[in-house]
């Protein structure tokens, strides 16, 4: 192989990130292919450093990417919270409006999250109506905010019957990398956490509302539900926190939404290979330790908010 | 009684609002102008006092509205806050309108109901791919007492500082974000790829060993406001003032592009906007050719935007980078895009009450010096996203 190099034009050279080696092909054309093996057999690839317990870029299976969270940027919206887990990095922004409650039930307000995946974060999205992956993960922060009870809807009604709040969620992926549950979650809870509604009061002679803008206050969050996103890989390896590429190359996922106590809210499983009981109790006790470590960081990110 | 909309008129960015109010009952009618986004008057139309069960019919619209509506009140008149006054405030023809409909509450059970029927509601009721929300909603902007402060005096031509950042998306070819004042914006380019419905095409050869003309490449741009950009929420699918404002950006970045050396190809380009405070479009553009210079598209120049605003009647003068209170009360307002080193105008987009031109050139001498004095901010930002780069990658 090596004597053909000298002879032709310049070889394929396929550029590859740092911790690579490349490995050197006999194909059948002639001339020497540098091409990396993370490109060609990724799955051979990952499964080298999976034998040794570790991942490409370094993390431990049971690992989690750095998380970075930064709240109340936003000054237009009622809270807002921006949410870096490795290179995902999602954007929640809270309005809050006046609306009438639902006739079934009047004295409860409406909280409704909306999950937007725009060209902008990966290229496999495209502009127009959400796609699948976004209805998808929609569906999911409504059930964790249901099933969690993340605030309880009695909290948010002003007048039963005639006037209540209306929370909208909008939750924006600004960086597509894997593990866009959990980062949704995450940034939802921080966000409603900094929001603050002003006081609202009706008026008994005029029946109207009266805002006042400058006196506002924080939400009540009874619970703190955490998400906790699993890749399956060859049916039988677990992976915590799978990057983007790690999720095209994994048999299955598993997201685990724990709250305080360790009780569970919400176990989301899309189909994907199966798992055993023992599997899944793995799981569980990883996402237990994962909700200290994210409620450590929830807060000591409030606390240096607070003083304002 | 019927109550009708004659007329309803948008200036600008639906901040302003006219309504003609056509009433039988008083015959007159009643002009009233109000800032608010949405006219919460259709609310105070609907027919007031508890709805008696029978009367109910099914399948109404907001089911708690009727009920609810007459106690929310109305908008204000007038008041630049757009606030919910009391009854008093209100011009008289009106609040009498609203009065005799109130003491006819349970009589004009068809025809209310009717009127109820037929007011939009704020969420898309179409849209099934998205969750339901209440049919309807008012922000709370609306029901405040006090105003918006006045934006303070200042001097026309400052600029407000800029922090400009390319490179931070891992997923994107090339990305910029732009944050000046308020106003927050983030771009990202992907590219080229092959282009959908490229045509095969012959013609002569542009200079420079360009493609010709029909086979040259395509920029595609999109404009999202985040539904919380701005003072009052908009439901994500964003309407004809984003797809103005996408065409803007095309037109004023493709005399930027090479294009004739990415032949069959499109460029996808992508602006979102997280915070608006003025001068959106200037920063979205900015930021977009940041993004294509990041993603290493052959560009002859950078591309760099400045807003301008007009302040109403009495002293109108052109302030530079106007912040989003001065735009709100601007009579009318001016984008300018500069190739700086060229210097040559990329885009140009204006709208508001007419005025002599000596004061529109006056004003776009005034946005171009603007765009000139942003340049060196712009390419030191790239010359250290191009240092963190190099850095980052392995030799």
């Amino acid at each position: 192989m090596g004597a053909e190099e000298g002879n032709l034009a310049a070889p394929h050279t396929i550029q590859a990130p740092a911790r690579d080696t490349p490995t050197t092909f006999r194909t059948f054309f002639f001339f020497p292919l540098r091409v990396s093996q993370r490109t060609v057999e990724p799955l051979e690839y990952y499964r080298r450093f999976l034998k040794e317990n570790c991942r490409p870029d370094g993390r431990e299976l049971g690992e989690f990417r750095t998380t970075t969270v930064n709240i109340g940027s936003i000054s237009t919206a009622d809270g807002s919270a921006l949410v870096k887990l490795g290179n995902t990095t999602v954007i929640c922004g809270i309005k809050a409006e006046f609306a009438a409650p639902p006739t079934d039930a009047p004295d409860k307000g409406y909280v409704v999250p909306n999950v937007d995946l725009p060209p902008l974060c990966s290229s496999r999205f495209r502009s127009g109506p959400p796609g699948e992956e976004a209805q998808v993960a929609s569906q999911f922060i409504a059930d964790v905010i249901e099933n969690s009870q993340i605030i309880q809807k009695e909290d948010l009604c002003i007048s039963p019957g005639k006037l209540s709040w209306v929370l909208y969620c909008d939750i924006i992926c600004l960086d597509y990398d894997g593990n866009i549950l959990d980062a949704c979650t995450f940034a939802l809870l921080a966000a409603l956490k900094n929001a603050q509604l002003p006081e609202v009061t009706i008026n008994e002679e005029t029946g109207l509302a009266e805002v006042n803008l400058k006196k506002k206050s924080y939400l009540n969050i009874r619970t703190h539900p955490v998400a906790t996103s699993f890749a399956v890989f060859d049916d039988t390896l677990l992976i915590v926190d799978p990057t983007g590429e790690e999720e095209h190359l994994a048999t299955g996922t598993l997201t685990v939404v724990m709250d305080e106590e360790g009780k569970l809210c919400c176990l989301h499983k899309p189909g994907g290979s199966g798992l055993t009981g023992a599997k899944l109790q793995d799981c569980m006790s990883r996402a237990v330790t994962r909700h200290k470590e994210v409620k450590k960081l929830m807060d000591e990110v409030i606390k240096s908010m607070k003083p304002k | 009684m019927t109550m009708s909309w004659a007329r309803r008129e948008h200036v600008g960015d639906g901040h302003t609002c006219k309504c003609k109010i056509i009433s039988t009952f008083t015959s007159e009618r009643t002009q009233m102008c109000a800032l608010g986004l949405r006219w919460p008057e259709r609310l105070a139309f609907r027919q007031a006092g508890p709805v008696p069960p029978s009367a109910h019919p099914l399948g109404q619209g907001p089911p708690g509205g009727p009920a609810a509506a007459p106690r929310l009140g109305c908008c204000s008149s007038g008041t630049a806050g757009g606030g919910a006054a009391p009854a008093a405030a209100i011009p008289t023809a009106l609040a009498r309108a609203r009065g005799f409909k109130r003491a006819e509450a349970p009589a004009p059970g068809p025809r209310g109901r009717a009127e109820a029927a037929r007011t939009p509601g704020a969420a898309m009721p179409g849209d099934h791919r998205r969750i339901r929300g209440p049919e309807e909603s008012q922000p709370p902007q609306l029901y405040a007492a006090d105003e918006d402060e006045a934006p303070a005096a200042r001097d026309p031509t400052r600029l407000r500082p800029v922090y400009a950042r390319a490179g931070l998306l891992s997923q994107a070819k090339g990305s910029a974000y732009l944050e000046a004042g308020g106003t927050k914006v983030l771009c990202a380019v992907s590219g080229p790829r092959q282009a959908e419905g490229s045509e095969r095409g012959g013609g002569p050869a542009g200079a420079g060993g360009e493609a010709p003309a029909a086979l040259r490449g395509r920029l595609l741009c999109d404009f999202r406001r985040a539904p919380f950009a701005g003072r009052r929420r908009r439901a994500p699918p964003g309407g004809g003032e984003e797809r103005e404002l996408a065409l803007a950006l095309q037109e004023a970045l493709e005399p930027a592009v090479r294009l004739g050396r990415y032949p069959r190809a499109q460029l996808e380009v992508s602006a979102l906007l997280l915070e608006d405070g003025g001068s959106a479009l200037a920063a979205a553009l900015t930021a977009a050719a940041l993004a294509l210079a990041d993603a290493g598209v052959e560009m002859y120049d950078l591309v760099v935007g400045c807003g301008l605003s007009r302040t109403p009647e009495p002293a109108p003068t052109w302030l530079l980078d106007p912040t989003r209170l001065e735009e709100e009360r601007a009579a009318a307002g001016l984008t300018v895009a500069l190739m700086p080193v060229l210097n040559q105008v990329a885009g140009l987009l204006g709208s508001g009450e007419g005025g002599p031109p000596e004061s529109w050139a006056e004003a776009v001498r005034l946005g171009l010096e603007g765009c000139q004095r942003l340049y060196p901010v712009l390419q030191q930002c790239l010359v250290r996203a191009a240092r963190r780069r190099g850095a980052a990658a392995p030799s």
